[in-house]
Protein backbone atom coordinates (compact mmCIF):
# COMPACT_ATOMS: atom_id res chain seq x y z
CA UNK A 1 0.00 0.00 0.00
CA UNK A 2 2.88 2.24 0.89
CA UNK A 3 4.29 1.34 -2.40
CA UNK A 4 1.00 2.51 -4.38
CA UNK A 5 0.69 5.86 -2.02
CA UNK A 6 4.71 6.85 -2.95
CA UNK A 7 3.97 6.14 -6.69
CA UNK A 8 1.10 8.75 -6.47
CA UNK A 9 2.72 11.23 -4.63
CA UNK A 10 5.05 11.13 -7.94
CA UNK A 11 1.85 11.57 -10.49
CA UNK A 12 0.35 14.37 -8.07
CA UNK A 13 3.22 16.51 -7.91
CA UNK A 14 3.62 15.49 -11.97
CA UNK A 15 0.04 16.98 -12.30
CA UNK A 16 0.52 19.78 -10.02
CA UNK A 17 3.27 21.16 -12.44
CA UNK A 18 1.31 20.88 -15.16
CA UNK A 19 -1.66 22.11 -14.38
CA UNK A 20 0.29 25.44 -13.42
CA UNK A 21 2.77 25.63 -16.60
CA UNK A 22 0.28 23.71 -18.74
CA UNK A 23 3.03 23.59 -20.86
CA UNK A 24 2.89 20.07 -21.87
CA UNK A 25 -0.99 19.32 -22.41
CA UNK A 26 -1.52 22.95 -24.56
CA UNK A 27 1.25 22.11 -26.69
CA UNK A 28 -0.18 18.41 -26.99
CA UNK A 29 -3.50 19.25 -28.03
CA UNK A 30 -2.42 21.61 -30.65
CA UNK A 31 -0.32 19.37 -32.20
CA UNK A 32 -2.78 16.67 -32.48
CA UNK A 33 -5.19 19.07 -34.51
CA UNK A 34 -2.55 20.21 -36.24
CA UNK A 35 -1.35 16.42 -37.28
CA UNK A 36 -5.25 16.10 -38.15
CA UNK A 37 -5.54 19.05 -40.63
CA UNK A 38 -2.40 18.13 -42.28
CA UNK A 39 -3.40 14.37 -42.83
CA UNK A 40 -6.69 16.51 -44.35
CA UNK A 41 -4.83 18.48 -47.12
CA UNK A 42 -2.32 15.37 -47.73
CA UNK A 43 -4.87 13.32 -48.68
CA UNK A 44 -7.33 15.17 -50.04
CA UNK A 45 -11.24 14.13 -49.15
CA UNK A 46 -10.11 10.19 -50.02
CA UNK A 47 -10.70 9.63 -46.32
CA UNK A 48 -13.81 11.34 -45.29
CA UNK A 49 -15.97 8.69 -44.26
CA UNK A 50 -13.92 5.94 -44.96
CA UNK A 51 -13.49 4.94 -40.93
CA UNK A 52 -11.13 2.19 -41.35
CA UNK A 53 -8.71 4.47 -43.24
CA UNK A 54 -9.20 7.41 -41.19
CA UNK A 55 -8.11 5.35 -38.26
CA UNK A 56 -4.72 5.20 -39.21
CA UNK A 57 -4.39 9.45 -39.30
CA UNK A 58 -5.89 9.03 -35.92
CA UNK A 59 -3.05 7.00 -34.48
CA UNK A 60 -0.72 8.83 -36.06
CA UNK A 61 -1.72 12.04 -35.09
CA UNK A 62 -1.38 10.56 -30.99
CA UNK A 63 1.52 8.65 -31.74
CA UNK A 64 3.75 11.53 -32.38
CA UNK A 65 1.52 13.89 -29.99
CA UNK A 66 2.56 11.15 -27.57
CA UNK A 67 6.11 11.11 -28.47
CA UNK A 68 5.74 14.81 -27.98
CA UNK A 69 4.42 14.51 -24.66
CA UNK A 70 7.08 11.47 -23.53
CA UNK A 71 10.11 13.81 -24.52
CA UNK A 72 9.00 15.91 -21.83
CA UNK A 73 9.01 13.78 -18.96
CA UNK A 74 12.37 13.89 -17.71
CA UNK A 75 13.14 17.44 -19.62
CA UNK A 76 12.16 19.81 -16.24
CA UNK A 77 13.57 17.42 -13.87
CA UNK A 78 17.18 16.91 -15.96
CA UNK A 79 17.25 20.72 -16.71
CA UNK A 80 16.46 21.76 -13.41
CA UNK A 81 18.28 19.71 -11.40
CA UNK A 82 15.56 17.74 -9.81
CA UNK A 83 15.91 14.39 -11.08
CA UNK A 84 18.78 14.17 -8.63
CA UNK A 85 16.66 15.47 -5.79
CA UNK A 86 14.23 12.52 -7.08
CA UNK A 87 16.53 10.00 -6.82
CA UNK A 88 17.81 10.91 -3.74
CA UNK A 89 14.27 10.36 -2.51
CA UNK A 90 14.32 7.11 -0.25
CA UNK A 91 11.75 4.92 -2.87
CA UNK A 92 12.94 2.54 -5.27
CA UNK A 93 13.69 3.01 -8.58
CA UNK A 94 11.01 1.27 -10.19
CA UNK A 95 8.33 3.49 -7.98
CA UNK A 96 9.91 6.62 -10.15
CA UNK A 97 9.25 5.22 -13.33
CA UNK A 98 5.67 3.62 -12.18
CA UNK A 99 4.97 7.65 -11.18
CA UNK A 100 6.20 8.90 -14.65
CA UNK A 101 4.12 6.05 -16.94
CA UNK A 102 1.11 6.87 -14.93
CA UNK A 103 1.55 10.63 -14.84
CA UNK A 104 2.43 9.98 -18.99
CA UNK A 105 -0.82 7.83 -19.31
CA UNK A 106 -2.81 10.52 -17.62
CA UNK A 107 -1.51 13.68 -19.90
CA UNK A 108 -1.57 11.07 -23.07
CA UNK A 109 -5.13 9.85 -22.64
CA UNK A 110 -6.57 13.80 -21.76
CA UNK A 111 -5.38 14.88 -25.02
CA UNK A 112 -6.90 12.08 -26.60
CA UNK A 113 -10.10 12.14 -25.28
CA UNK A 114 -10.16 15.76 -26.30
CA UNK A 115 -9.13 15.33 -29.98
CA UNK A 116 -11.06 12.50 -30.30
CA UNK A 117 -14.56 14.09 -30.96
CA UNK A 118 -12.94 16.69 -33.09
CA UNK A 119 -11.37 13.62 -34.82
CA UNK A 120 -14.77 12.07 -35.31
CA UNK A 121 -16.08 15.76 -36.64
CA UNK A 122 -13.64 15.86 -39.40
CA UNK A 123 -13.11 12.50 -40.86
CA UNK A 124 -16.09 9.94 -39.62
CA UNK A 125 -19.64 10.99 -41.52
CA UNK A 126 -21.43 8.12 -39.61
CA UNK A 127 -20.52 7.85 -36.43
CA UNK A 128 -21.38 4.32 -34.50
CA UNK A 129 -21.59 5.24 -30.77
CA UNK A 130 -22.47 1.67 -29.82
CA UNK A 131 -19.25 0.42 -29.40
CA UNK A 132 -17.69 3.73 -27.29
CA UNK A 133 -16.67 1.48 -24.43
CA UNK A 134 -14.56 -0.66 -26.56
CA UNK A 135 -13.25 2.29 -28.33
CA UNK A 136 -12.43 3.46 -24.61
CA UNK A 137 -10.92 -0.14 -24.07
CA UNK A 138 -8.63 0.06 -26.94
CA UNK A 139 -6.71 3.38 -25.97
CA UNK A 140 -6.42 2.53 -22.33
CA UNK A 141 -4.72 -0.81 -23.40
CA UNK A 142 -2.75 1.40 -26.10
CA UNK A 143 -1.86 3.91 -23.63
CA UNK A 144 -0.73 1.81 -21.12
CA UNK A 145 1.86 0.23 -23.59
CA UNK A 146 2.64 3.51 -25.08
CA UNK A 147 3.70 4.84 -21.70
CA UNK A 148 5.23 2.02 -20.22
CA UNK A 149 7.81 1.70 -23.54
CA UNK A 150 7.95 5.36 -23.47
CA UNK A 151 8.74 6.67 -20.19
CA UNK A 152 11.82 4.35 -20.40
CA UNK A 153 13.04 5.28 -23.46
CA UNK A 154 12.53 8.76 -22.67
CA UNK A 155 14.74 8.30 -19.71
CA UNK A 156 17.37 6.89 -21.63
CA UNK A 157 17.03 9.63 -24.52
CA UNK A 158 17.20 12.68 -22.08
CA UNK A 159 20.75 11.85 -21.28
CA UNK A 160 22.11 11.47 -24.89
CA UNK A 161 23.67 14.03 -26.82
CA UNK A 162 20.56 14.12 -29.24
CA UNK A 163 17.97 14.30 -26.46
CA UNK A 164 14.44 15.02 -28.47
CA UNK A 165 15.62 13.15 -31.47
CA UNK A 166 16.69 10.26 -29.85
CA UNK A 167 13.44 9.36 -28.32
CA UNK A 168 11.25 9.12 -31.95
CA UNK A 169 13.79 7.17 -33.46
CA UNK A 170 14.27 4.74 -30.70
CA UNK A 171 10.36 4.98 -29.79
CA UNK A 172 8.79 3.71 -33.00
CA UNK A 173 10.28 1.33 -34.12
CA UNK A 174 9.44 -1.05 -30.93
CA UNK A 175 5.43 0.66 -30.81
CA UNK A 176 4.65 -0.89 -34.07
CA UNK A 177 2.94 -3.45 -32.73
CA UNK A 178 0.53 -1.50 -30.79
CA UNK A 179 -0.05 0.95 -33.62
CA UNK A 180 -1.16 -2.06 -35.65
CA UNK A 181 -3.40 -3.35 -33.01
CA UNK A 182 -4.81 0.25 -32.07
CA UNK A 183 -5.41 0.97 -35.67
CA UNK A 184 -6.96 -2.37 -37.07
CA UNK A 185 -9.23 -2.32 -33.49
CA UNK A 186 -10.19 1.32 -33.82
CA UNK A 187 -11.18 0.95 -37.58
CA UNK A 188 -13.44 -1.95 -36.63
CA UNK A 189 -14.74 -0.34 -33.44
CA UNK A 190 -16.05 2.75 -35.68
CA UNK A 191 -16.97 1.16 -38.83
CA UNK A 192 -19.16 -1.57 -37.47
CA UNK A 193 -22.74 -1.00 -35.69
CA UNK A 194 -22.73 -4.34 -33.51
CA UNK A 195 -20.07 -5.84 -31.52
CA UNK A 196 -17.04 -6.51 -33.93
CA UNK A 197 -15.66 -10.02 -33.19
CA UNK A 198 -12.10 -9.46 -34.24
CA UNK A 199 -11.40 -6.90 -32.25
CA UNK A 200 -10.73 -9.39 -29.07
CA UNK A 201 -7.22 -10.47 -31.07
CA UNK A 202 -5.98 -7.00 -31.08
CA UNK A 203 -7.36 -6.37 -28.13
CA UNK A 204 -5.36 -9.09 -26.96
CA UNK A 205 -2.30 -8.40 -28.70
CA UNK A 206 -2.87 -4.84 -26.66
CA UNK A 207 -2.99 -6.71 -23.64
CA UNK A 208 0.15 -9.06 -24.45
CA UNK A 209 2.21 -6.08 -25.57
CA UNK A 210 1.21 -4.26 -21.95
CA UNK A 211 2.51 -6.69 -19.51
CA UNK A 212 5.68 -7.47 -21.38
CA UNK A 213 6.57 -4.29 -21.49
CA UNK A 214 5.40 -2.95 -18.02
CA UNK A 215 7.25 -5.86 -16.72
CA UNK A 216 10.76 -5.17 -18.88
CA UNK A 217 10.51 -1.57 -17.57
CA UNK A 218 9.90 -2.14 -14.02
CA UNK A 219 13.13 -4.77 -14.37
CA UNK A 220 15.54 -2.29 -16.48
CA UNK A 221 14.14 1.30 -15.67
CA UNK A 222 16.98 1.13 -11.99
CA UNK A 223 20.21 1.25 -14.74
CA UNK A 224 18.49 3.78 -16.75
CA UNK A 225 18.86 6.31 -13.68
CA UNK A 226 21.66 5.45 -11.95
CA UNK A 227 24.53 7.39 -11.00
CA UNK B 1 45.64 -18.14 -28.44
CA UNK B 2 43.21 -15.38 -29.52
CA UNK B 3 45.33 -15.54 -32.88
CA UNK B 4 45.29 -18.85 -33.57
CA UNK B 5 41.02 -19.19 -32.90
CA UNK B 6 40.60 -16.31 -35.24
CA UNK B 7 42.89 -17.52 -38.04
CA UNK B 8 40.65 -20.89 -37.91
CA UNK B 9 38.23 -19.16 -37.85
CA UNK B 10 38.66 -17.13 -41.01
CA UNK B 11 39.98 -19.96 -43.11
CA UNK B 12 36.38 -21.90 -42.29
CA UNK B 13 34.79 -19.40 -43.41
CA UNK B 14 36.61 -18.34 -46.14
CA UNK B 15 36.98 -22.00 -47.46
CA UNK B 16 33.59 -22.44 -46.52
CA UNK B 17 31.95 -19.42 -48.76
CA UNK B 18 34.28 -20.94 -51.91
CA UNK B 19 32.83 -24.35 -51.25
CA UNK B 20 29.30 -22.79 -51.18
CA UNK B 21 29.67 -20.77 -54.53
CA UNK B 22 30.68 -23.68 -55.58
CA UNK B 23 27.83 -25.74 -54.32
CA UNK B 24 25.72 -23.85 -55.30
CA UNK B 25 26.32 -22.99 -58.80
CA UNK B 26 27.62 -26.65 -60.00
CA UNK B 27 26.41 -29.18 -57.41
CA UNK B 28 22.70 -27.80 -56.29
CA UNK B 29 20.38 -28.58 -59.92
CA UNK B 30 18.53 -26.00 -61.29
CA UNK B 31 14.85 -25.27 -60.12
CA UNK B 32 12.37 -26.52 -62.30
CA UNK B 33 9.92 -23.82 -62.17
CA UNK B 34 12.27 -20.37 -60.88
CA UNK B 35 15.06 -21.36 -62.82
CA UNK B 36 18.52 -19.84 -62.23
CA UNK B 37 17.33 -17.15 -59.57
CA UNK B 38 16.01 -19.84 -56.88
CA UNK B 39 20.01 -19.68 -56.76
CA UNK B 40 20.29 -16.57 -54.25
CA UNK B 41 17.94 -18.74 -52.21
CA UNK B 42 21.16 -20.49 -50.72
CA UNK B 43 22.48 -17.31 -49.75
CA UNK B 44 19.26 -15.95 -48.47
CA UNK B 45 18.52 -18.29 -45.87
CA UNK B 46 21.80 -18.20 -44.36
CA UNK B 47 21.48 -13.96 -44.32
CA UNK B 48 18.17 -14.33 -43.17
CA UNK B 49 18.97 -16.68 -39.80
CA UNK B 50 21.87 -14.90 -39.02
CA UNK B 51 20.62 -11.74 -37.89
CA UNK B 52 17.96 -13.31 -35.40
CA UNK B 53 21.46 -14.83 -34.13
CA UNK B 54 23.29 -12.09 -34.01
CA UNK B 55 20.55 -10.04 -32.20
CA UNK B 56 19.98 -12.84 -30.09
CA UNK B 57 23.55 -12.42 -28.64
CA UNK B 58 23.33 -8.76 -28.07
CA UNK B 59 20.19 -9.90 -26.28
CA UNK B 60 21.93 -12.08 -23.98
CA UNK B 61 24.84 -9.83 -23.15
CA UNK B 62 23.13 -7.07 -22.59
CA UNK B 63 21.38 -9.01 -19.57
CA UNK B 64 24.79 -10.19 -19.05
CA UNK B 65 26.43 -6.66 -18.92
CA UNK B 66 23.66 -5.25 -16.48
CA UNK B 67 23.86 -8.45 -14.24
CA UNK B 68 27.78 -8.63 -13.94
CA UNK B 69 28.96 -5.65 -15.27
CA UNK B 70 31.96 -6.88 -17.07
CA UNK B 71 33.19 -4.57 -20.05
CA UNK B 72 33.48 -7.25 -22.19
CA UNK B 73 29.76 -8.31 -22.66
CA UNK B 74 29.38 -4.59 -24.05
CA UNK B 75 32.15 -5.24 -26.50
CA UNK B 76 30.33 -8.30 -27.45
CA UNK B 77 26.94 -6.76 -27.80
CA UNK B 78 28.29 -4.16 -30.31
CA UNK B 79 30.37 -5.79 -32.40
CA UNK B 80 27.03 -8.30 -32.67
CA UNK B 81 24.70 -5.81 -33.46
CA UNK B 82 26.90 -3.82 -36.00
CA UNK B 83 27.62 -7.32 -37.74
CA UNK B 84 23.78 -8.54 -37.65
CA UNK B 85 22.75 -4.85 -39.26
CA UNK B 86 25.10 -5.92 -42.05
CA UNK B 87 24.13 -8.91 -42.63
CA UNK B 88 19.94 -7.64 -42.46
CA UNK B 89 20.58 -5.15 -44.94
CA UNK B 90 22.15 -8.17 -47.05
CA UNK B 91 19.04 -10.21 -46.11
CA UNK B 92 16.72 -7.49 -46.97
CA UNK B 93 18.47 -7.11 -50.36
CA UNK B 94 18.63 -10.28 -51.13
CA UNK B 95 15.35 -10.34 -50.26
CA UNK B 96 13.97 -8.04 -52.89
CA UNK B 97 15.69 -9.32 -55.43
CA UNK B 98 14.13 -12.66 -54.79
CA UNK B 99 10.74 -11.59 -54.54
CA UNK B 100 10.89 -9.83 -57.76
CA UNK B 101 10.53 -12.81 -59.74
CA UNK B 102 8.60 -15.14 -57.43
CA UNK B 103 5.98 -12.32 -56.00
CA UNK B 104 6.08 -9.93 -59.25
CA UNK B 105 6.91 -7.21 -56.93
CA UNK B 106 9.84 -5.56 -55.67
CA UNK B 107 8.24 -5.64 -52.14
CA UNK B 108 5.81 -7.21 -50.12
CA UNK B 109 4.58 -6.43 -46.47
CA UNK B 110 4.64 -9.96 -45.26
CA UNK B 111 5.43 -10.53 -42.05
CA UNK B 112 8.96 -11.81 -42.37
CA UNK B 113 10.29 -9.11 -44.87
CA UNK B 114 8.04 -7.12 -42.80
CA UNK B 115 10.00 -7.67 -39.62
CA UNK B 116 13.23 -7.29 -41.03
CA UNK B 117 12.94 -3.83 -41.69
CA UNK B 118 11.44 -3.34 -38.31
CA UNK B 119 14.63 -5.27 -36.87
CA UNK B 120 16.83 -3.42 -39.18
CA UNK B 121 15.32 0.00 -37.72
CA UNK B 122 15.27 -1.68 -34.11
CA UNK B 123 19.12 -1.84 -34.14
CA UNK B 124 20.58 1.43 -36.44
CA UNK B 125 18.48 3.25 -33.47
CA UNK B 126 20.64 0.56 -31.00
CA UNK B 127 23.68 1.88 -32.95
CA UNK B 128 22.45 5.78 -33.07
CA UNK B 129 22.05 5.26 -29.42
CA UNK B 130 25.68 4.36 -28.46
CA UNK B 131 26.95 6.89 -30.35
CA UNK B 132 24.81 9.92 -28.96
CA UNK B 133 25.84 8.65 -26.14
CA UNK B 134 29.43 10.25 -24.78
CA UNK B 135 30.79 8.67 -21.13
CA UNK B 136 31.52 4.73 -21.17
CA UNK B 137 30.05 3.93 -18.26
CA UNK B 138 26.04 5.43 -19.21
CA UNK B 139 26.62 3.94 -22.80
CA UNK B 140 27.05 0.93 -21.76
CA UNK B 141 23.79 0.66 -19.79
CA UNK B 142 21.94 2.33 -21.61
CA UNK B 143 22.55 0.41 -24.69
CA UNK B 144 22.13 -2.93 -22.57
CA UNK B 145 18.58 -1.92 -21.50
CA UNK B 146 17.90 -0.95 -25.26
CA UNK B 147 18.79 -4.29 -26.73
CA UNK B 148 16.75 -6.03 -24.11
CA UNK B 149 13.30 -3.95 -24.85
CA UNK B 150 14.90 -3.86 -28.90
CA UNK B 151 14.96 -7.72 -29.19
CA UNK B 152 11.54 -8.38 -27.16
CA UNK B 153 10.14 -6.91 -29.44
CA UNK B 154 11.09 -8.48 -32.69
CA UNK B 155 8.53 -11.44 -31.66
CA UNK B 156 5.79 -9.50 -30.84
CA UNK B 157 5.69 -7.32 -34.07
CA UNK B 158 6.38 -10.42 -36.12
CA UNK B 159 3.10 -11.90 -34.63
CA UNK B 160 1.37 -8.22 -35.00
CA UNK B 161 2.31 -8.19 -38.62
CA UNK B 162 0.95 -11.72 -39.06
CA UNK B 163 -2.60 -10.88 -37.85
CA UNK B 164 -2.46 -7.91 -39.29
CA UNK B 165 -2.05 -9.69 -42.81
CA UNK B 166 -3.92 -12.91 -42.46
CA UNK B 167 -7.08 -10.99 -41.37
CA UNK B 168 -7.08 -9.99 -45.23
CA UNK B 169 -7.22 -12.72 -48.00
CA UNK B 170 -4.07 -13.77 -48.61
CA UNK B 171 -2.90 -12.57 -51.93
CA UNK B 172 1.02 -13.48 -51.85
CA UNK B 173 1.44 -17.00 -50.49
CA UNK B 174 4.96 -17.54 -50.07
CA UNK B 175 4.88 -21.27 -51.57
CA UNK B 176 6.89 -24.01 -50.06
CA UNK B 177 9.35 -24.33 -52.29
CA UNK B 178 10.17 -28.51 -52.83
CA UNK B 179 13.99 -29.45 -52.47
CA UNK B 180 15.63 -31.44 -53.77
CA UNK B 181 18.16 -33.40 -51.39
CA UNK B 182 21.64 -31.76 -52.65
CA UNK B 183 19.57 -28.26 -52.84
CA UNK B 184 18.97 -29.60 -49.10
CA UNK B 185 22.80 -30.31 -48.37
CA UNK B 186 23.92 -27.43 -50.07
CA UNK B 187 22.07 -25.08 -48.14
CA UNK B 188 23.27 -26.84 -45.05
CA UNK B 189 26.42 -25.87 -46.19
CA UNK B 190 26.16 -22.48 -46.47
CA UNK B 191 24.48 -21.84 -43.38
CA UNK B 192 27.75 -23.16 -41.60
CA UNK B 193 29.69 -21.58 -44.07
CA UNK B 194 28.07 -18.24 -43.09
CA UNK B 195 27.95 -18.81 -39.28
CA UNK B 196 31.56 -19.48 -38.99
CA UNK B 197 32.00 -16.07 -41.41
CA UNK B 198 29.53 -14.60 -38.61
CA UNK B 199 31.86 -15.35 -35.82
CA UNK B 200 34.76 -14.66 -37.62
CA UNK B 201 33.61 -10.84 -37.96
CA UNK B 202 32.26 -10.87 -34.28
CA UNK B 203 35.69 -12.01 -33.03
CA UNK B 204 37.80 -9.48 -35.34
CA UNK B 205 35.33 -6.57 -34.30
CA UNK B 206 35.82 -7.13 -30.38
CA UNK B 207 39.64 -7.62 -31.02
CA UNK B 208 39.06 -3.98 -32.97
CA UNK B 209 37.10 -2.58 -29.98
CA UNK B 210 39.91 -3.82 -27.36
CA UNK B 211 42.25 -2.62 -29.61
CA UNK B 212 40.99 1.20 -29.45
CA UNK B 213 40.62 0.74 -25.95
CA UNK B 214 44.37 -0.29 -25.55
CA UNK B 215 45.73 3.07 -27.78
CA UNK B 216 43.56 5.37 -25.56
CA UNK B 217 45.17 4.09 -22.54
CA UNK B 218 48.51 3.85 -24.50
CA UNK B 219 47.97 8.03 -25.14
CA UNK B 220 46.55 8.28 -21.63
CA UNK B 221 50.10 7.08 -20.34
CA UNK B 222 51.47 9.61 -22.84
CA UNK B 223 49.97 12.45 -20.70
CA UNK B 224 46.71 13.08 -22.42
CA UNK B 225 47.68 13.34 -26.02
Amino acid sequence: MNYLRRILTIVGKDIAAEIRTKEMMNSMIVFVLLTLVIFNFAFGERFEGAAEASAGILWVAFLFAAVLGLNRVFVHEKDEGCLDGLMLCPVDRSVIYFGKALASLIFISVVELIALPIFAIFFIRTIFLANLWLLILVLILSNVGIAAVGTLLSAISINTKARDLMLPILFFPVIVPILIAAVKSTGLIISSPSFPEDVLVWLRMLAIYDIIFILVGFLTFEYVLEE
Amino acid sequence: MRDWIQRILFWFSLIGIIVSIFMVFFYAPIDRNLGIVQKIFYFHLPVAITPYFAFLVVFVCSILFLWKRERRWDVIALASAEIGLVIDTALLVTGTIWDKPTWGVWWVWEPRLTTSLIMWLLYAGYLLLRRSVGEEARRARFAAVYGIVAFISVPISFMSIRWWRTLHPLVFKPTGIELEPPMIFTVFVCLIAFFFFYLCLLRQRIGLEFLKEGIEDLKDSLGGG
